[in-house]
């Protein structure tokens, strides 16, 4: 068909005026037959409307493409906005002028002649690199995610909704008084933000997800940057561990789950914090007791509600570590910090790096964008980093509750009314969804499929931990430090300190619930026995300040001995196994002793350490066993390698990728067939970490431990499950990586990647084959690994340096050149060295912005 | 010689406006062009392939600009990444200038379809 209807025209009359043929068809119809030129005017219709609803609404998959592929507005823009150059700006609100030095790896130095000056230039610096990425971090506490994605995001925001970060971060916001320097710096934060979103808009020069996602974000407030720091909270503390083990205790029974599950770990750990404790100002917990049918019921419920919610928004473990060398043990004689907090690793990185100067204000490192403090860094006299503590902080309670009183519960002996707050989930594409929060005295109610359910968070609870973390960074001395962490609740963080005096120290600063009575480690009943009443006295906490050996260490362990007065959690699922706690301690311990001194350079050897602490333990058992056995050529190749092995889990090493397969094989044989026969519904692999300590424990002392003799297999010991699981290694190893058990070197099967944070494949760093496992201090549990150091920082208070280092870049602009370009320094152990704001000015390649009002 | 000028005259402010309409969001623009020269211009033949033609210049030109500024390398390989494309660039370029192009043609279709159903462009036949 031609497109020009003037050509058609004649065509058409020509069949206007045939004869016969054409009539009869006509009639039959009952209609005239449309024309050329009515033809040609529909198809110009119908294919310019589809043209244009395309253009401006999108179809399937691909978004609008007007807006969204405008050379001059649309996503082409990213290629504009990568650029950073030297340049004036000006910012609504700024008292006096302020300056931003870009090193050439994109670390930023602001510095500003007052506070508030300061706070608006972090503001403003952390929206023009990191914008979208704090619109997401936002939208997921605040339950707004569908708003933009649809309704796949609901059941995160209805959870969001529920849990309670927004409500908690409104009344932590109502609490500031006009006079907090938090608030000042949060308003001033929030200005900087929104200085950015108003130059981006008129520019065009958001970030193109918002253009290809088709929305604009709203204005930043204060309360956004308290639910950031939520979303932290969340993500590191708020578990369902009571939940797991209601179902454990359920199926396995009260007395296996309480051998298997216990409070205090049952290998050897090593509690930074040995003691002497206080007297515990509560009574004893109760021991474990067989869970009833509707308590299991209601905890399989929620915990299968919990286990289909996206990653990130249930803590399932934490990994990071931090230690620090006392001045009068290092070879420079001032006090060395060593940092790397493990977390999930995103392109862009929660992390973002830069110095903050300003009159009231000194501090290097690294922040979460959203946020307007260094979160790990130093200062001039100190230096902190952290690790996540790993106390209970959350308890499930099941309200009593009776038809005859309709929207009640029963507590302390009176029917109380929940309270309920209501929420509009707007959807895109679709309609708003309503939802009804009810709050009990212990917190939200979470689920009301089975008993009614309300969680006690201790990330509920308002709590000033930016005002805290403002003053840590003001603080020259511990007495100042620990003084200004009285304050912080949630998550609770072993806080390292180290000063430009030789001093050393250690912190678990946050919340320690105390519970009146009950089992904490199981959903408890609400009627108010079981509550939680206070909380462990500051004075009480873990800590030490320079102790005599002058090391001092945390890695997610337990941080005190099973002398201390306090419950805080159970050995599964709320500590660590302490494997790295362990390798880090030897490792330490063996450098300071007989008069040693550790360096700056030995810190950063132990940060990229992957020594397998529990394959030390382990494998010379093993291949002990092995020994007087009678094995394959296979079996014997393997029982060699392994034999020489150093335990370290490198990408070479083919002993690593056997011990491996031979631990997963090991903790299988043991316990699935207990699995099979009780019927247990939590996947074994969750509690492998608990598991594995017993397995630890009963295999180096305790070889003919029941567990052994599962259902079906008789009586076994230790060495027969060992030698039953080597032999089942050897065959798997051999059907998956050939039979020269040489080459099966870790690096085949073991991967680390860095997720884009959208969830976009091709945007992501990866998988690639790494070195470490979960136990190794370079942690990379997982395959593909997508947890691990997410920061790694050294602190050398003798010589004054400093050295960091992140994968990923500081922008989240996937055309940007600071988009990926730190993956390759972080992943070769390498670091950079972090400068003051003058240093950074007279270096190469440096960027300088001057922002004025 | 004279109608030669005033066509390539016509076009190039129609393509000048359609840039500076860009800046203001107005993507859309290439088809409002292309509807002007179709229901201004002569034969359809002629009209539809001088909107297209409208229409990908429009698009392409700031490209081109900032092809020369900053390089469109990564930004073209990382939309097409996060379009599901892997690192194909081509893609989200060929798909962008389509829009343009589709734009305009259209925009000329359907202005020379509303200036042949004018009153004075109908047929004898049809009155």
């Amino acid at each position: 068909m031609t497109l020009d209807p003037t050509v058609e025209a004649p065509v058409r009359d020509d069949k206007a005026h045939a004869p016969r043929g054409p009539a009869v068809t006509r009639r039959r119809i009952g209609r005239p037959r449309p024309s050329g030129r009515t033809i040609n005017a529909i198809a110009a219709l119908v294919v310019s409307a589809a043209v244009l609803y395309a253009a401006f609404f999108g179809a399937g998959p691909l978004p609008a493409l007007g807006p969204a592929f405008n050379p001059v507005t649309g996503a082409w823009t990213m290629a504009a906005e990568a650029q950073v150059s030297s340049e004036t700006l000006h910012l609504e609100g700024l008292q006096q002028p302020v300056r931003v030095s870009f090193e050439s790896d994109g670390t930023a130095h602001i510095v500003a002649q007052t506070d508030h000056d300061l706070f608006l230039a972090t503001g403003y610096v952390h929206a023009r690199f990191r914008l979208f990425q704090m619109d997401l971090m936002r939208r997921q506490g605040e339950g707004r995610l569908s708003q933009v994605i649809g309704k796949a995001a609901l059941d995160s925001d209805r959870f969001e909704l529920q849990l309670g970060l927004l409500r908690t971060a409104t009344l932590e916001w109502s609490q500031l008084t006009s006079s907090d320097p938090s608030r000042d710096a949060l308003t001033a934060y929030a200005q900087g933000v929104n200085d950015r979103i108003t130059e981006a808009e008129s520019s065009h020069q958001l970030d193109a997800m918002f253009k290809l996602l088709g929305y604009e974000p709203a204005p930043w407030t204060p309360i956004d940057t308290l639910i950031v720091k939520g979303d932290m909270t969340q993500t590191l503390n708020f578990t369902d561990t009571p939940l797991v083990i209601a179902q454990l205790d359920k199926s396995l029974g009260a007395d296996l789950t309480s051998e298997w599950f216990p409070i205090l770990p049952p290998n050897q750990q090593s509690p930074y914090d040995p003691g002497p404790y206080g007297t515990a100002t509560t009574g004893p917990i109760e021991t474990m007791s067989q869970v009833s049918d509707s308590v299991a019921a209601t905890a399989a419920a929620l915990y299968q509600r919990l286990a289909a919610l996206p990653p990130g928004l249930i803590a399932t473990g934490g990994a990071s570590n931090n230690w620090a060398v006392a001045g009068s043990m290092s070879a420079s004689g001032g006090a060395l910090l060593a940092g790397d907090p493990h977390l999930h690793l995103t392109l862009p990185s929660i992390w973002f790096q830069l110095t903050m100067d300003s009159p009231g204000y000194h501090a290097s490192g690294v922040s979460i964008p959203g946020t307007p403090i260094v979160l790990i860094g130093h200062n001039q006299h100190i230096a902190w980093s952290l690790t996540d503590a790993q106390n209970q902080q959350t308890f499930y309670y099941l309200e009593h509750e009776d038809a005859a009183h309709p929207n009640q519960y029963l507590w302390k002996g009176a029917w109380q009314t929940y309270k309920t707050v209501g929420y509009d989930i707007p959807v895109l594409g679709g309609p708003t969804e309503h939802l009804t929060v009810k709050l009990s005295v212990h917190g939200p109610v979470i689920t009301q499929r089975g008993q009614t359910t309300s969680v006690w968070w201790a990330g509920n609870l308002p709590s000033q931990d930016l005002d805290a973390l403002l003053r840590v960074g003001q603080a020259s001395n511990w007495q100042q430090f620990r003084d200004a962490l009285r304050d912080w609740h949630s998550p609770t963080h072993n806080f390292v300190y180290a000063d430009d005096q030789g001093n050393i120290g250690l912190i678990s600063a946050g919340y320690y619930p105390l519970v009146a009575a009950g089992q904490p480690w199981l959903p408890m009943p609400g009627t108010g026995e079981d509550d939680v009443t206070g909380t462990v006295p500051y004075d009480a906490i873990p800590q030490v300040y320079d102790p005599a050996d002058g090391i001092i260490w945390s890695a997610n362990q337990r941080q005190v001995t099973s002398d201390y007065p306090y419950y805080i959690g159970t050995a599964s699922n709320f500590f660590d196994p302490g494997y790295r706690a362990n390798e880090i301690h030897r490792v330490l311990s063996l450098g300071t002793a007989n008069g040693g001194k550790l360096s700056a350079a030995d810190m950063m050897a132990l940060q990229t350490d992957t020594r397998d602490f529990l394959a030390s333990e382990i494998v010379p058992v093993l291949v002990q066993k092995l020994a007087g056995e009678q094995l394959s050529p296979t079996e014997s190749a393997a029982r060699d390698l392994l034999a020489k092995w150093d335990y370290r889990m490198d990408t070479n090493s083919a002993a690593a990728t056997i011990w491996s397969t031979f631990w997963e094989s090991y903790l299988s044989e043991t316990f699935d067939p207990w699995w099979k026969s009780r019927a247990v519904s939590i996947d074994r692999q969750e509690v492998d970490d608990a598991l594995g300590q017993d397995l630890e424990a009963w295999t180096l002392g305790d070889t003919a431990n029941q567990a052994f003799s599962s259902p079906g297999n008789g009586v076994r010991t230790a060495f027969d499950v060992m030698l039953k699981a080597f032999h089942a290694t050897i065959e798997t190893l051999n059907k998956g990586l050939g039979s020269a058990p040489k080459t099966w070197t870790w690096g085949r099967v073991h991967t680390r990647e860095l997720e884009n944070l959208a969830q976009i494949s091709g945007l992501s760093y990866g998988p690639r084959a790494d070195r470490g496992d979960a136990n190794t201090p370079l942690a990379a549990g997982g395959d593909p690994s997508t947890h691990g150091p997410s920061w790694r920082m050294v602190v050398d208070w003798g010589t004054g340096t400093f050295d960091g280092i992140y994968p990923g870049g500081q922008s989240e602009n996937p055309a940007s050149a600071w988009y990926t370009n730190r993956v390759d320094t972080w992943w070769s152990g390498l670091y950079a060295r972090m400068l003051t704001a003058d240093q950074a000015a007279s270096s190469r390649g440096t960027v300088t912005w001057s922002l004025g009002s | 010689m004279i109608q030669r000028w005033l066509l390539a005259a016509t076009l190039l402010v129609v393509f000048a406006l359609t840039a500076v309409a860009f800046v203001f969001g107005a993507w859309w623009a290439p088809f409002v062009a292309g509807v002007a020269i179709g229901a201004a211009g002569g034969r359809a033949r002629v009209a539809i392939p001088l909107g297209a033609a409208v229409g990908l210049l429009a698009w392409s030109a700031p490209l081109v600009f900032d092809q020369v500024r900053y390089g469109l390398g990564p930004a073209a390989s990382s939309l097409a990444a996060i379009m599901g494309f892997g690192h194909q660039g081509a893609i989200p370029l060929v798909l962008t200038l389509l829009v343009g192009t589709l734009l305009g043609l259209t925009g000329a279709w359907l202005g020379s379809v509303a200036r042949s159903w004018l009153p004075w462009r109908q047929p004898a036949t049809s009155r």
